[in-house]
């Protein structure tokens, strides 16, 4: 069964270039590699560039909303 | 890279408590500002912070465990106290809820008629549509369980039709409690029996919701092949939530559908 499936994933390698198919592939290998890299990085920015994005936005966010606070709080 | 001489997790430092603390007193103002000066981008901002920070929370907790491997036993002992701990609060937040109905319902006073139900208030069929949301959690925790022997006799496939038909099911009771809520003849508003019966089973579809979202995610990390057949607390901790929630509407169901009608 899992010479089936193996050759199943060789077919649809060949034949659609998505990521979109079945079976999905374990992925879990490359993640493992990519958070254990020893980069000194915390691990909520670990994941790349997209990490810093949301991380910068949701700072943003509160701290405006801290200013919203006190503006609502303090007329 | 340095190494620890004992089994726990000793975590990175993270942004998400203190930004997690801001998105609640912005909500919870954002609450009060809605409530009281009709006014919701405070609550708007607030709802999106935390859901900001919930993602980010959990995507590192996941980070952590499936891709870091720092989730050892010891440390899964923990976590399963955390879930336990968590799981009892909610349920004294609940029985709070009931202690305010019975309070009512068991000496109603002369303004609601000396009676339960009130005067005037026509109570829901309980052998209708909440007997068959009764049916669809029960079934839905048959199908939890069902997903949580698959896993861990490494069935995959099987595995993840059973997490989705629980999930479809917790959809299903969520769509038919709305639509209940549309046809009911009373509103929140319409005395003690409102207040009670729409703030108990509000509560509980809230927790439905959650629990129907926390369901979601371990299918999609099920299909991403981040559990193994001896770990997966995560799911475990979902199902544990899920019984939970179908526990209280088995009370919610005897206590208020059936004898308060």
């Amino acid at each position: 069964m899992w010479r089936n499936l193996l050759s199943i994933r060789q077919v649809s390698r060949r034949t659609i270039s998505t990521a979109s198919r079945r079976p999905l592939e374990n992925r879990v290998p490359e993640k493992q590699k990519l958070f254990q890299e020893d980069n000194g990085l915390p691990v909520y920015l670990k994941g790349g560039i997209m990490d810093g994005l949301l991380y910068r936005f949701t700072m943003g966010l509160t701290v405006f909303e801290d200013f919203l606070f006190s503006y609502h709080n303090n007329e | 890279m340095a190494h620890q001489a004992h089994s726990y997790h000793m975590v990175d430092p993270s942004p998400w408590p203190i930004f997690g603390a801001a998105a609640a007193l912005l909500t919870t103002s954002g609450l009060i500002m809605w409530f009281h000066y009709n006014t919701s981008t405070l609550l708007m901002a607030g709802l999106l912070s935390m859901l900001l920070v919930m993602l980010q929370w959990w995507r590192d907790v996941i980070r952590e465990s499936t891709f870091q491997g720092h989730h050892t036993p010891t440390v899964q002992k923990g976590l399963r106290y955390g879930m336990i701990l968590f799981i009892t609060s909610e349920v004294f937040f609940f029985l709070g809820f009931f202690w305010a109905f019975f309070h009512s319902s068991l000496a109603p006073t002369p303004e609601l008629g000396g009676q339960w139900p009130p005067t005037g208030i026509n109570p829901l069929n309980p052998l209708d549509v909440p007997l068959l949301n009764t049916a669809i959690l029960l079934a839905s925790g048959v199908t939890v369980t069902w997903a949580h022997h698959s896993i861990t006799e490494g069935n995959r496939k099987q595995a993840i039709h059973a997490l989705t038909l629980t999930i479809a099911l917790g959809l299903y009771f969520t769509a038919l409690q709305a639509m209940e809520y549309h046809e009911t003849s009373f509103s929140i508003a319409d005395s003690i029996y409102g207040s009670t019966f729409f703030v108990a089973t509000g509560f509980h579809g809230l927790h439905v919701i959650i629990g129907s979202s926390f369901l979601t995610v371990c299918l999609l990390r099920l299909i991403k092949f981040h559990f193994t057949s001896n770990h997966h607390f995560g799911f475990e901790a979902a199902a544990w939530y899920w019984h939970f929630v179908d526990i209280v509407w088995l009370f919610l169901y005897m206590s208020m559908y059936w004898w308060g009608s």
